[in-house]
């Protein structure tokens, strides 16, 4: 708990996720509706078609960078499903898969080669692969005719779950044991924290920041891919909402924007947070602007609870609590004039 | 000298040659250190040591010559290629992760750890090294970043000396360090070595070259002077060496007179939770005064509580009888206080900008016009402050990152002078990583910055630039003030105060 009051943004995931259940428990209370195990369904459902891609981006945020790109490759992951898939589903996963690595290990290759700032160059390749997602399906939304697929990865499982929330829950466990127990995770966050600190101490910060934004190709192109196995089609151009809201997830599981601090259980709580919030949404009937509404002041509330000036102003605050207490015959300070 | 040592040399360095554009940074560097050798290197700024220590880690790639480790001829181009020919480095800038715990961070670049964590083996090696340098108290699971920065630097020193290399290159490993830190550092050095393994020492401090070390390697300009044993060197000789001529001593203070007779800086009662208690402090126009403590003294804290940078701070500042907010640091600059911080790096210049973009950075009203830079006043104003400050012109238009830590340390206390709406300069260790050269020249800008009608505090723990540059001494130990020295000193009285604190608390001034 001590160590939660040094760094309250250890606390963001859980808080996130605690006020989101409440929430969701007190649906009878404020709607018409009751919650039943398929509204838990449901929320796995969305965590589904997001998880990936905040954990593509969590990732990333956590070595320092930041990749824009994880939508056009979840896009094109998605159509190459789609249109290579289509006798043998495993081919379009294939296709989808290789094609995240490759742009990952471009962008990794650029990005460290050249020490170029993440943003740009994801945001230059984020474009080319929606123009390139949309000259392969000729703009059009693609039809999977393998329905036997498209059914297979919805079916419950145990009440509540899907083979898609299975898969998507079983990458964020692999992301768990490797960044808590192994090397590459332990220096992902050093190269996120103090990138020449790092390299002195004999990080290969190049070769982990290409393969950070390896892993994160992969995970978006397979997010795309069971979107697409799911939806039985793919969207050439799946909006710029999926980003905002796996962001808005990342840093709600407690990834700092700076780089070097997260890890995969507060990830996991932030994306669960920002599904049950969508499920919230939907059996509440609300309107879409009150989730607009809603994400815009949950960026607003996570960054300023991340301002360094709040951080030094919480310290500033417990210093003097506890220095007055020690000595009340010091409490009271002179008044002073501003210059 | 350790049982270990033996005369075949364990690392051999042959006519390194270093260039950078058309600067020549070294020029033919050529020692060797035996094994149980703790080898000193040492010279004026911009003598070449830091880029011969970036050669041996693997940071920098030789133009010629080479590197024998074991006999063997190393191709060290990269850190882990030199890691991997037994090369451990205690950079000369803080290198530890804030954001990851004491354990990571002595895992980082440890070739003996494997792809998985083995936390609970790892843990009892750590334990014990953390102990050995007196971090009984700091658990392996704590966040570097909650830790002091004199602790942060245990914390890369133990990774280096843990990583049981066959060279172990420390430069300037107790720029931070308090004394008793300091000799946590000695003894764990001294047990490195006679495990074997070869030491070289970069370090500033002469006094800990001639009795920690065994032979010293002097550079100047590029080149090796000589190497020498200990034995045959003294503090002077060893200038000699580094300077090619005696320095310049500075006039000695006298006393009192030096102030005028208005008082600029007033400070009462300035207290930081849990670090600095009722401090008062009262400055003339003209006037250079020291604050003297080891490092957690709360010198330091003092002059950033001045300068409005430690939000917890209460006090009563006042500048020329006027009242400046505490814990605003723009209102302390708008009062005229300059702070210069002790981390150029991190809390002063822009390293990537050229020499005369940091020169001129606080004085830009008085160089634009609407906003626009009028060049004629630009240029005259910067050839004034490279002359104040004896910089190269030529290299006006370099980037600051290039030059070498005395000449960037001469730019950022450059920055503050020569300005009529600064009335209070604070140092925080004004020649802290300076070499001596660097350090009497900083020091006659300081003087000068006085004489113009400026009040001068900074912080320092050297004895001799204490006794050399202040009119007035403050002594700080554990927060408070020990006591006040005016006129004649003597050094040990300071150092017992600085250490130890004051014999009785009646002697403590309030």
């Amino acid at each position: 708990m001590s160590q939660a009051l040094r760094r309250p943004e250890t606390l963001l995931p859980l808080t996130a996720l605690g006020i989101t259940v409440i929430a969701f428990a007190l649906i009878p209370t404020y709607t018409d509706s009751d919650i039943s195990a398929f509204d838990v369904y449901n929320t796995f459902q969305i965590f589904a078609r997001l998880g990936p891609i905040a954990l593509a981006l969590g990732l990333t945020m956590i070595a320092g960078e930041f990749d824009l790109s994880v939508v056009g490759t979840y896009a094109l992951g998605g159509m190459l499903t789609v249109q290579a898939g289509q006798e043998n589903f495993a081919y379009g996963l294939l296709a989808a898969v290789g094609a995240g690595a490759v742009i990952g290990l471009v962008q990794g290759c650029v990005i460290a080669g050249l020490k170029l700032p993440s943003m740009p160059v994801t945001l230059a390749t984020y474009i080319a692969l929606l123009g390139l997602t949309s000259a392969l399906s000729g703009g059009l939304t693609k039809t999977y005719s393998n329905v036997s697929v498209t059914l297979w990865v919805d079916q419950t499982v145990l009440t509540y779950f899907s083979p898609r929330s299975l898969i998507t829950l079983g990458l964020f466990g692999i992301a768990a044991v490797v960044l808590t127990y192994t090397r590459w995770g332990r220096e992902l966050r050093a190269i996120g924290g103090d990138r020449r600190a790092s390299r002195v101490a004999g990080v290969r910060v190049g070769r982990l920041v290409v393969g950070t934004f390896v892993a994160s190709g992969v995970l978006s192109a397979l997010g795309g891919s069971l979107l697409s196995f799911s939806l039985g089609s793919a969207n050439p151009d799946p909006g710029v909402q999926p980003l905002i809201v796996a962001t808005a997830a990342a840093l709600l599981g407690g990834v700092s924007l700076a780089g070097g601090r997260g890890n995969t259980l507060g990830l996991l709580g932030g994306i669960l947070a920002v599904a049950l919030l969508a499920e919230i949404v939907t059996v509440a009937a609300l309107p879409l602007y009150v989730t607009q509404l809603f994400y815009a002041g949950l960026l607003g509330t996570i960054v300023v609870i991340d301002a360094p000036d709040l951080h030094s102003a919480l310290i500033r605050q417990r210093a003097r609590l506890r220095f007055e207490s020690a000595r009340p015959s010091r409490a009271g300070t002179p008044p002073h004039r501003q210059i | 000298m350790p049982s270990t040592r033996t005369d075949e040399p364990l690392v051999r360095v042959d006519g390194l040659v270093k260039s950078f554009g058309s600067t020549r940074a070294v020029r033919g560097a050529s020692f060797s250190i035996a094994p149980g050798e703790i080898h000193a290197l040492c010279g004026h700024n911009g003598a070449g040591k830091s880029t011969v220590v970036k050669m041996l880690s693997g940071q920098e790639i030789p133009d010629d010559g080479e590197i024998r480790i074991a006999g063997e001829v190393r191709d060290l181009r990269s850190r882990q290629a030199a890691q991997r020919s037994g090369v451990a480095l205690v950079d000369q800038e803080l290198s530890v992760v804030p954001a990851l715990t004491v354990a990571e961070n002595l895992m980082l670049g440890d070739l003996r750890v494997g792809w998985v964590n083995r936390r609970r083996s790892s843990g009892r090696r750590f334990r014990t090294l953390l102990d050995s340098l007196g971090l009984g108290d700091i658990g392996l699971d704590r966040r570097v970043s909650e830790l002091s920065m004199g602790e942060r630097q245990l914390i890369e020193i133990a990774r280096a000396l843990g990583q049981e290399a066959r060279l172990v290159i420390l430069d300037e490993p107790t720029a931070t360090l308090s004394d008793v830190e300091s000799d946590y550092v000695y003894a764990a050095v001294r047990n490195v070595a006679a495990a074997g393994c070869a030491v070289l020492f970069v370090s500033h401090r002469l006094g800990e070259v001639l009795g920690l070390c065994h032979n010293v390697t002097v550079m100047r300009d590029g080149a090796v002077v000589a190497t020498t044993p200990v034995a045959e060197l003294t503090i002077d000789s060893l200038i000699v060496q580094m300077l090619g001529e005696a320095p310049h001593r500075l006039d000695p203070r006298s006393g009192d007179d030096r102030g005028g007779d208005a008082d600029v800086l007033t400070v009462s009662g300035l207290s930081v939770p849990g670090r600095v208690d009722a401090f008062d402090i009262t400055l003339r126009a003209g006037q250079v005064c020291a604050v003297a403590g080891q490092l957690g003294s709360g010198a330091s804290d003092v002059l950033r509580a001045i300068a409005g940078l430690v939000p917890a701070a209460t006090a009563e500042v006042r500048v020329d009888g006027v009242a400046v907010r505490p814990g605003h640091p723009a209102a302390s600059a708008g009062a005229g206080i300059a702070f210069v911080s002790n981390d150029r790096k991190a809390e002063g210049l822009f390293l990537d900008k050229p020499v005369s973009w940091n020169l001129l950075a606080t004085r830009l009203p008085h160089v634009t016009r609407f906003g626009v830079i009028n060049r004629r006043r630009w240029t005259a104003t910067l050839a004034g402050l490279v002359e104040l400050c004896g910089l190269d012109g030529r290299r006006a238009g370099h980037s600051v990152g290039s030059l070498s830590g005395g000449n960037q340390q001469k730019v950022f206390v450059g920055r503050c002078l020569g300005r009529d709406d600064v009335r209070v300069l604070l140092l925080d260790d004004p020649t802290r990583g300076v070499d001596v050269g660097g350090r009497a020249a900083i020091h006659a800008l300081l003087r000068d910055a006085a004489r113009r009608g400026m009040a001068v505090l900074f912080s320092s723990t050297e004895l001799e630039e204490l006794l050399d540059l202040a009119d007035v001494v403050v002594t700080m130990h554990k927060g408070v003030v020990v006591q006040r020295h005016e006129g004649e000193t003597a050094g040990a009285v300071l150092l017992r105060e600085m250490t130890h604190g004051a014999a009785t608390v009646a002697e403590v001034p309030r």
